[in-house]
């Protein structure tokens, strides 16, 4: 079992980690990085000091490097053939690779800040990696959720936070590790302005408490700009274009010119667009949302309800509303690629054409040349392998409502393609492969594809999330042209500016749980976490590897007998143990009906080709079923059934991290394997989510799940090809993380201890009571049938 | 001044495993579980194709085995085949799996045919003959393993246990390595394993 109050350490801490350090300075002398994947060096040339204490804005068009930068001062970059630096980066006059444990690191995506299922885990990672005691942790725990304002019990799942508090948790798990130096990296770009202010606020009251060095990189720069001692410009390629306090850089002058030109959002700047006028419902209506109710999964949670919607040709609307308020799931009914929890969706005559009415009801082919939906992240809708591919690939697949005839002929398309690439400057990059274009390019990219087949409708979530200005301004201008050809246009967005450059209508979605929680994307509980009443039962207070000894000992016999008695002595202990597992027989089933099909599915083809003996039962023409065969199959399946269901029992009490804590202080596994297998396994709840993301966003582009065999397999290929790629960029920044954090060395703390206690003793010896009683039961009654034999 | 730190001569592939490496790992490793749940919940619907012939059932167990394959192939490391099916089939017993714990050493048999032939490469050749080679060693063990060692099918014949190992063989050529290949091939393209040592097989030699 494991609990934070028994403290246990593994090695000595090394004495400098045990105490916070004092602030941190940074210089770099004629440095710079050269990516493995890249031909130019991200930095090159670069002088740079800063002081021990200051906090320092790093601005720069992007591509200026300044990500690099910050990576490499967290001793993230590592050197390899391809991979190097040139000149030297000092902190504290040392070189970085010396400076574990002195800095930290925030990067922008909230999901792969987090690194343990719970809260007090997460805060303690950094921590326990840097060898500092563990009663020593426990009391830094405390100390850092109260500096970040995150009120929340140590015990409370991670997945269930929302954005900003996911951010806030990061930063606690920082200060945990009482790091000399900051580094933010986009830290609130994936935040609504609420949670860019809630990030803000937490990081600038914990720096005035440490006074560590804070360097940071964000594209909106008016939060921040007002906290800054210096800011710092880097040029592409090169070292820094200029610097000098917030008010020097950005007051009007020369600087701040340039740097609006190379899209960065200076204080106060907003892409000049003379504020397109709200003329009104003109057009003919196209889509109309009657009382309706959105829920992410079917029979699932509401998370908006009431809605009423008429949206016209010509008109643009803009959606807000809070965390959690249902905003995205209302766009992905409206767009026909969830179905609405009760209430209607309905296409007007005009848009519907003769056809049916729900957009949910279209095949992907139909919908694709009506409503387009833009997904918040671009990667999810890409499925070819260029860019020009990606345009034509709408248009190529669009039907006639209601037939099979394609909507375009090939030299439409052909021009329709010529003219998106124009449009958009796309047209260098036609052959290129859409994953690897800038962040930019790529948002463009994902307008433009939807826009390929002309939908009437276009539907859009978050469109300026971490986009420059420049992106920004064209984005505006592209939907604009939209507008005025009659497209309507709804867009998702907190961006006020973007909604006024659209001339949109306002809907506002009220927050039924407020900004605490995220019920939007689900809190996610279940898979993979013991069941709260599981968790607390008697297996579940025990330790992970005595039940897993137990099972094992138990299903010796199983193995390596096919009979009916030891089987069903051993699904009968099982049921009989099922209250030390919290379990009721119903809520077992409902857990545990896949594993008895299975069985029925085995026990069936033994039945089927089994040894014929006795009496025929039932003939199918080549095979039939005889007593003596319907007895093989019903040893078979109860075999079947016996071998599964005892693994319930310890699915269902067991927590990931009790496990993996056992694996690596009690089996001894090496902690890095085991700490990156359950870091991974935080993210499955995730990719699964992903998952149905994905096949929305597919359909979105027109790849159904409705075909043919042969399409149905491309289209299923497609998808796990996509969720792959999701799941290696995560893996990539949650690894980055993780070693900002300082894992991957040979020693470290364990806050949570894992110890065998008498009732461990007891559960492996119930195992192995249980499968000798079995082998015994089998040779009494003479059934015990050895499968080598 | 100027000093580079360019590295003077070209070095070897390195065998340890870095941080990202672990984690890139895993995380391939916890996607095959989630496509293991997506394929456990579907693939007996395509029970009746293989009626006709039972052990043919083996020609789909190419989908468990296909994480050892990848998973080597993406993170060129001693131990990556063995590390990626072993989380695989961890996670599809965590999430419940009609083989219970025994998925536990099925993945690690398998996961030890894909290995050994990486290893009998030195882990320096990850090329079409050597990912096809692996998909045929799990292929193999599996199979060996599911017939002989956990003899999941005491009904079979020995034609029919033979059958089913060439068959689950065939499989783990084509859907292990073949389609693990070509993965590994368009993730390159897409930039995805530029932290990797598999950062070029899209521009590498096929044989």
């Amino acid at each position: 079992m494991s609990s934070p109050s028994m403290l246990h350490r593994e090695a000595d801490a090394p004495g400098q980690a045990r105490r916070l350090s004092a602030p941190v300075s940074v210089s770099a002398r004629n440095w710079g990085w050269r990516h493995a994947d890249r031909a130019q060096p991200a930095l090159w040339g670069l002088d740079l000091d800063i002081r021990a204490g200051e906090r320092v804005l790093l601005a720069g068009p992007s591509g200026a490097g300044k990500s690099t930068l910050l990576y490499a001062l967290a001793g993230v970059l590592h050197e390899d053939d391809e991979a190097y630096s040139s000149g030297e980066l000092l902190l504290d006059g040392t070189p970085v690779a010396q400076g574990r444990g002195l800095v930290g690191l925030m990067q922008q995506d909230p999901e792969t800040q987090v690194v343990q299922a719970r809260v007090g885990d997460d805060v303690a990672f950094g921590a326990e990696n840097l060898s500092v005691p563990p009663e020593e942790i426990a009391r830094r725990i405390v100390d850092a959720l109260d500096a970040v304002g995150l009120d929340v019990p140590l015990e409370h799942p991670t997945a269930a936070l929302s954005g900003g508090q996911k951010q806030r948790l990061a930063l606690a798990g920082i200060l945990a590790m009482g790091p000399g130096l900051v580094l933010l990296d986009e830290p609130t770009a994936n935040l609504d302005p609420a949670g860019v202010l809630e990030v803000r606020d937490a990081v600038i009251r914990a720096l005035d408490a440490t006074g560590a060095t804070l360097l940071i990189v964000e594209h909106r720069l008016e939060a921040w700009a007002p906290h800054m001692d210096r800011v710092i410009v880097l040029e592409p390629g090169g070292g820094i274009a200029h610097e000098g306090t917030p008010d020097e850089l950005f007051g009007p002058g020369a600087v701040r010119g340039e740097l609006i030109s190379a899209g960065v959002w200076v204080p106060g700047y907003t892409p000049a667009i003379e504020a397109r006028p709200n003329t009104g419902s003109s057009g003919a209506l196209l889509l109309e949302a009657g009382s309706l109710a959105v829920a992410r999964k079917r029979g699932g949670p509401v998370a908006a309800g009431g809605l009423e919607m008429r949206v016209a040709a010509g008109e643009a609307w803009s959606v807000r509303g809070a965390n959690g308020s249902g905003k995205s799931t209302f766009a992905l009914t409206l767009g026909g690629l969830l179905p609405q929890a009760s209430g209607t969706v309905l296409a007007t005559a005009e848009l519907a054409a003769g056809s049916e009415a729900r957009p949910y009801h279209w095949r992907a082919t139909e919908l694709v040349g009506r409503i387009g939906s833009v997904f918040q992240e671009p990667e999810h809708q890409f499925v070819t392998n260029t860019v020009a591919e990606e345009l034509a690939f709408g248009p190529a697949h669009a039907v006639k409502p209601g037939t099979r005839e394609p909507l375009f002929t090939q030299p439409e398309i052909e021009s329709r393609v010529e003219s998106l690439l124009a449009r958009l400057r796309l047209g260098h990059l036609a052959e290129a492969n859409p994953f690897t274009l800038s962040g930019g390019e790529k948002r463009r990219l994902s307008v433009a594809t939807v826009l390929a087949s002309s939908p009437q409708v276009l539907i859009l979530d978050e469109p300026t999330f971490g986009q420059d200005a420049n992106t920004w301004r064209e984005l505006a201008l592209l939907l604009r042209e939209e507008l005025a050809h009659g497209t309507a246009i709804i867009a998702v967005t907190h961006d006020a500016d973007f909604a006024r450059a659209l001339g949109a209508n306002e809907f506002v979605l009220d927050a039924p749980g407020g900004r605490d929680g995220n019920p939007e994307t689900g809190a996610r509980p279940g898979l993979l976490q013991a069941d709260a009443r599981g968790g607390a039962s008697f297996l579940g207070r025990a330790n992970p590897l005595a039940k897993l000894a137990a099972v094992a000992l138990a299903t010796i016999p199983l193995v390596a007998s096919m009979d009916w008695v030891s089987s069903s002595l051993v699904v009968l202990a099982t049921i009989l143990a099922l209250p030390l597992a919290g379990l009721s027989i119903p809520r077992f089933l409902a857990r545990g009906w896949p594993l008895l099909l299975a069985a029925l599915f085995g026990a069936w083809g033994t039945a089927l080709v089994g040894n014929d003996s006795g009496a025929v039962l039932l003939d199918l023409g080549i095979f039939d079923i005889t007593e003596g065969s319907l007895a093989a199959g019903a040893a078979t399946g109860m075999r079947a059934f016996a071998v599964a269901i005892p693994a319930v029992l310890v699915l269902f009490t067991t927590d990931p991290t009790d496990l993996a804590n056992a694996l690596a202080q009690k089996a001894r596994l090496p902690h890095r394997f085991v700490l990156g297998a359950l870091a991974g396994m935080r993210l499955l709840g995730l990719l699964i989510e992903e998952w149905t993301t994905l096949g929305m966003a597919r359909r979105a582009r027109g790849v159904g799940s409705r075909g043919s065999v042969g399409q149905r397999m491309r289209a299923n290929l497609g998808q796990v090809f996509g969720l792959l790629v999701q799941a290696i960029r995560r893996a990539s920044r949650l690894a980055v993380t993780m070693e900002a954090k300082g894992f991957g060395t040979n020693a470290r703390t364990w806050l949570r201890t894992s110890a065998y206690g008498r009732r461990d003793a007891a559960i492996v010896a119930a195992g192995l009571l249980l499968g000798a009683a079995a082998t015994w039961a089998a040779l009494a009654l003479g059934t015990w049938n050895l499968v080598w034999t | 001044m100027s000093t580079t730190n360019q590295p003077a001569g070209p070095k070897t592939a390195t065998t340890s495993w870095r941080v990202v490496d672990i984690v890139i790992a895993a995380v391939i490793a916890v996607s095959s579980g989630v496509i293991f749940w997506a394929w456990n919940s579907t693939h007996h619907l395509l029970d009746f194709l293989f009626l006709a012939f039972p052990p043919s059932t083996a020609l789909v167990s190419g989908m468990w085995l296909f994480p050892a394959v990848l998973g080597a192939l993406v993170i060129r490391k001693p131990g990556a085949a063995l590390f990626c099916e072993l989380v695989a089939a961890m996670v599809s017993a965590l999430m419940g799996s009609e083989f219970g714990l025994t998925v536990l050493t099925s993945g690690l048999i398998q996961g030890l045919g894909a290995e050994a032939v990486f290893a009998a490469f030195r882990y320096r050749k990850f090329n079409l003959p050597v990912a096809l080679l692996a998909g045929a060693g799990a292929g193999l063990f599996g199979s060996v393993n599911d017939t002989f060692i956990f003899r999941w099918y005491p009904e079979y014949t020995t034609g029919m246990l033979f059958a089913y190992i060439a068959f689950m063989t065939i499989s783990g050529i084509v859907i292990a390595g073949l389609l693990s290949f070509l993965a590994t091939r368009a993730l390159a393209k897409t930039g995805a394993l530029g932290a990797l040592a598999s950062r070029k097989a899209a521009t590498e030699p096929i044989l």
